[in-house]
């Protein structure tokens, strides 16, 4: 049976409200905790690597979910990535038109199973596929070993 | 239906809080599991995984985020939940994708992560209720489970001293289980009565622990049996499953008739017409310790009202006639809800294929019974198992 009150404010008709009161703590887990506590102190980048599947995950796990090794083979991931595939964002998760466009992109590297989804800091109009970049982290005082210890990815001089 | 065996599990510690997250608790029992059986990931057909509501985890679509620690990656996969059944359904979901003939091989795997829900998982439990009947008295889930306990007591004039004697026996079993998170070795009927009490009769003691933790199992068909050449398979002989009256003002609450449903078609598969003489021990859920006495009586191990006798007389002891949670159970192992298939059918594993260390059964066992209970307390999953 549909409503025949003509309202579009769901609040006007009789109801019950809820609220689930639930807040929540998370862990980076084993090899979570590694990943950023390695990016918080030295700024490195770290992956872990199955010797059986020849891939290397990143961000790193501790398992390969291809052939379900324990890792514990770490490397360090090449300095410079590329753009695969980006969006720019234009409203805000309001909906409200955003003052600057914000760049959207999956960034890979060499040799480098997965990658990062991250926001890069450049004009939309330089933002192509295959476009190098690279990590640009928050001063070591002020890391907090958190993925926006990366704040954004941007184009790599050379 | 093809003959389905388990010839591998894995758990890990169960504790309030781990520091692995979903997906590393589900490896770690994923990869035990598939050490334990001598196989390798690529020799499994399909993945079925159980988990209680999203809201503990905190992540939603949890069944898909860790399943590739369930090692699901490129496999048929899929996730059941039945409440607090999920422990042992699981393990039936498993069974039927191999008695079907779907997959030879199959892996189990139960992950619960519960400490991430603060202040307490208990704000997620509250939202089982009717949001407009039941939730506007605000109604916390031991009411309940002390409503059902007093009920039982007082039908069958039962004590609370033999009720407690379920917590001691089963904190106690659990010393001898690695993974426990409530061990007492020193633990007694006095403890239990003197403990907080939370809502009557329901005391601190009577209850399991929220807990973290995975539990996972390898399943196989008898040709995948056969072709391993697996030593101790432990063979599933009959499952069962069924769910009341999803108004729990509509049970009686002293007897678990859903329970005994689920048991006598799980039973009736395993050809088993006398359970008190043909089951030789058994893994009742116990999140309670009236649950365990519950559970024993509604899955025919016991007759109504007996099961406390039975306990105060030592039976149910692991050295006894009808030895009852020898793991130590969710009482002493603790509780993160779907991975207690680690103490429910794995514990029917190892004690069945002789890998039960020192919580081994000391006589002869070749039939044992579990079973796990969910919902608003009206699911009742059963499975038989046997050598
Ligand atoms: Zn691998």
């Amino acid at each position: 049976m549909t409503f025949i009150e003509k309202t579009t404010d769901h609040r006007k008709l009789r109801r019950w409200e809820g609220n689930i009161e639930a807040d929540y703590i998370y862990t980076s887990g084993l090899a979570g905790e590694r990943f950023f506590t390695e990016l918080r102190k030295n700024g490195r980048i770290l992956a872990t690597h199955c010797p059986r599947c020849d891939l290397t995950y990143l961000p790193p796990r501790m398992y390969c979910e291809r052939c379900l090794a324990e890792l514990r083979d770490w490397k360090e991931v090449p300095a410079t990535g590329r753009v695969e595939a980006f969006t720019v964002a234009r409203l805000d998760e309001e909906g409200h038109e955003a003052p600057e466009p914000q760049v959207w992109a999956f960034i890979k590297f060499p040799g480098i199973h997965g990658g990062f989804v991250h926001i890069v800091a450049a004009p939309e109009e330089k933002v192509k596929r295959g476009l190098e970049v690279r990590p640009r982290l928050k001063p070591q005082p002020l890391r907090t070993g958190e993925i926006t210890d990366i704040e954004a990815f941007e184009p790599a001089e050379h | 239906m093809r003959k389905v065996a388990v010839i591998g599990a894995g758990m890990t510690l169960f504790r309030r809080r781990l520091m692995e997250t979903p997906k590393e608790l589900c490896f770690e029992a994923t990869r035990m599991a598939l050490d334990s059986a001598g196989i390798e990931l690529k020799d499994v057909d399909a993945v079925i995984s159980g988990s209680a509501p999203d809201g503990f985890d905190g992540v939603h679509m949890k069944g898909e985020y860790y399943s590739d620690g369930c090692g699901a990656y490129g496999k048929p996969y899929m996730r059941v939940f039945v409440g607090g059944g999920t422990g042992v359904f699981s393990a039936i979901s498993g069974w039927y994708h191999i008695a079907s003939g779907l997959a030879d091989i199959a892996l189990v795997v139960n992950e619960e992560k519960m400490s991430s829900c603060q202040p307490h998982p208990q704000s997620v439990f509250a939202h089982i209720w009717d949001p407009i009947l039941d939730r506007p008295l605000k109604p916390n889930l031991i009411w309940i489970f002390a409503m059902e306990m007093n009920r039982y007591m007082t039908v069958h004039k039962i004590k609370k001293e033999d009720i407690a004697l379920v917590a001691v026996k089963n904190k106690r079993n659990a010393v001898d289980h690695p993974c426990a998170q409530l061990a007492d070795p020193n633990i007694t009927v006095d403890d239990v009565l003197n403990s907080e009490v939370l809502a009557w009769p329901v005391q601190r003691l009577d209850i399991s622990p929220p807990s973290d933790g995975a539990a996972a199992l390898v399943m196989a068909s008898e040709d995948a049996v056969k072709r391993l050449h697996v030593e101790t398979p432990v063979w599933m002989k009959g499952v069962g499953w069924c769910i009341d009256s999803t108004m729990w003002t509509d049970r009686d609450l002293y007897f678990p008739e859903y329970v005994a449903r689920a048991a006598k078609m799980a039973y009736k598969m395993a050809k088993i017409d006398n359970p008190r003489k043909q089951i030789d021990f058994a893994e009742p859920y116990d999140p309670f310790d009236y649950k365990e006495l519950h559970h024993m009586e509604g899955l025919l191990l016991a007759k109504k009202g007996e099961a406390p006798i039975m306990t105060r007389e030592g039976v149910t002891q692991r050295d006894g006639d009808l030895p009852t949670c020898p793991s130590g159970g969710l009482l002493g192992v603790g509780n993160p809800i779907a991975a207690t298939m680690g103490v429910k059918i794995g514990e029917l594993y190892w004690q069945l294929s002789g890998q039960a260390g020192k919580r081994q059964i000391p006589h002869e066992i070749k039939t044992g019974v579990t079973n796990a209970w969910g919902d608003l307390m009206q699911y009742g999953a059963v499975a038989v198992m046997g050598v």
